[in-house]
């Protein structure tokens, strides 16, 4: 078997002395489609959020392809890493799509996209607008490249992101919520274009609440509770007759 | 030539002195500001910039130039040390005391803008390893601009104005010259209205070059016709 993408272990996390995650390991293989779900409050976007360190978990080991950033742990016991270096690197291996978009408002959808191939990973321009434009043709955009993000409605932004997420080819993709800011009629273009990288093999972690795309797409679904893995498999085995019973419970809490 | 006519080209000839007070000031007090919302980022700074704030926004300006043309000359060091030929300058002592002043106010125009900056866009760029440099001058620093610039623009017109108290100490910048006017013509009311008109039309101008500047900066979806 080949080394995962990215392995989570042990990773936990208080606010303020309340216990949000208590010990969450988790693996992604190359092409791993997995959704995450819970109800609000169980962790499941501070776990996401844990894996690129935009939150410090309290303990716990993140690998992603090979790229580690240790924690070190200051007198208080609070968590930090001291290596910026290799935090920019783990964190230059994935990508992040945000559930309100996040585009750099001062920035043109063009610019938004080359940024981070140009400025981090240091691509020549030339190739990166390059890459710009087949990617804004990818997630049917094309001829948006001089707008401004405050110009396109919520699902465009999102589509926009997602192209910005792709442009330094990441290892993993982390989906933080993507539709749920979306009007409901937005909430498909984007669940689409989702649904085609997964089958380009892309790894990706999605945290959502679109039930019906998390059956029919994911190659596994991870049901968090409680800032634990209630229970984790196959959609198959997660939606069928053998699933757990607290997982069936929060499905349809009748 | 008249009256009106003599004293208006004296205002007008003095406006480089006021000018370059302003522009020299707002230089050296945007810079000190930066310095100062930098530092306020540290827990081993902060309280130097926080005093310096604390100090320099909690006494008035006209004290603080007093302070340091009259207050420092009588000081050895300074009267007989080499930086005595600057001290000596009433012009420079007020731009020192306007660049020291004026880097409180702007510093918190600046921190109100830094804090501003909606987190999301500062997550964007951490999520996609920008270091530290790079999410400064590529995502933080043109958005505090763009917030910053409202208020900013407003502490530079009040800065104009304040040029003026530099004529306390002999600088004859444009109120220098109306006082010196007044005081040898006693027509109070019609050289104060001229220097009045004067600075109206450089703060006319400052405003709409600042205007200009705010539109070019706001992104094209936000602008309103």
């Amino acid at each position: 078997m080949t080394a995962p993408v990215l392995s989570a272990k042990g990773i936990t996390k208080s606010f303020g002395g309340r216990a949000v995650l208590k010990g969450i390991d988790l693996d992604a293989h190359r092409g791993d489609v997995v959704s995450i779900l819970g109800g609000s409050g169980s962790g499941k976007s501070t776990f996401l959020r844990c894996l690129n360190l935009l939150e410090m978990p309290d303990a716990g080991t993140i690998e992603i392809t090979g790229t580690r950033a240790p924690l070190v742990h200051d007198r208080q016991g609070k968590a930090r890493i001291d290596n910026p270096k290799a935090l920019g690197a783990l964190r230059a291996k994935t990508a992040m799509v945000f559930q309100n978009f996040n585009l750099w408002s001062h920035m043109t959808v063009l610019d938004n996209i080359v940024a981070a191939p140009v400025h981090v990973h240091g691509t020549p321009r030339a190739q990166a607008v390059e890459r710009a434009h087949a990617l804004l043709e990818k997630v049917g955009m094309t001829g948006f490249a001089a707008h401004w993000p405050m110009q396109l409605s919520g699902g465009q932004q999102q589509r926009v992101a997602i192209a910005r997420a792709l442009a330094t080819d990441p290892d993993l993709m982390l989906f933080d919520e993507p539709t749920s800011a979306l009007d409901p009629e937005r909430v498909r273009e984007v669940l689409d274009l989702m649904r085609a990288l997964a089958g380009e093999g892309r790894t990706m972690l999605i945290v959502t609440h679109e039930m019906a795309f998390a059956r029919e797409v994911s190659s596994h679904v991870v049901h968090v509770r409680d800032g634990v893995i209630e229970s984790m498999g196959p959609p198959a085995v997660m939606f069928g007759a053998d699933a757990s019973p607290v997982f069936r419970g929060f499905l349809s809490p009748h | 030539m008249d009256f009106f006519a003599t004293t208006a080209l004296g205002l007008i000839a003095a406006i480089p002195v006021t000018l370059l007070l302003f522009v020299a000031s707002a230089i050296g007090s945007s810079l000190i500001a930066g310095g100062l919302v930098a530092a306020q980022q540290s827990r081993i700074t902060r309280p130097i910039a926080q005093a310096w704030i604390f100090v320099f926004r909690g006494t008035p300006l006209l004290l603080q130039i007093f302070m340091v043309y009259y207050g420092l000359a009588a000081l050895g060091p300074i009267r007989h040390g080499w930086l005595w030929p600057a001290f000596r300058e009433p012009l420079f002592c007020a731009w020192l005391a306007m660049t020291c002043c004026c880097s409180a106010y702007i510093a918190e125009v600046l921190r109100g803008a830094l804090t501003a900056i909606p987190k999301g866009q500062i997550e964007a760029a951490l999520a996609c390893g920008m270091g530290r440099w790079t999410r400064l001058r590529r995502v933080i620093m043109p958005q505090m601009l763009r917030l910053a610039l409202p208020s900013y623009g407003n502490e530079l017109v009040m800065m104009i104005k304040s040029t003026s108290l530099a004529s306390s100490i002999t600088v004859l910048d444009v109120t220098g010259v109306a006082s010196q006017v007044i005081a040898h013509s006693y027509r109070t009311l019609e050289v104060f209205c001229l220097a009045a008109a004067v600075y109206l039309c450089m703060t006319a101008a400052l405003t709409a070059l600042l205007r200009r500047i705010e539109r070019s900066l706001a992104p094209a979806g936000s602008r309103r016709a």
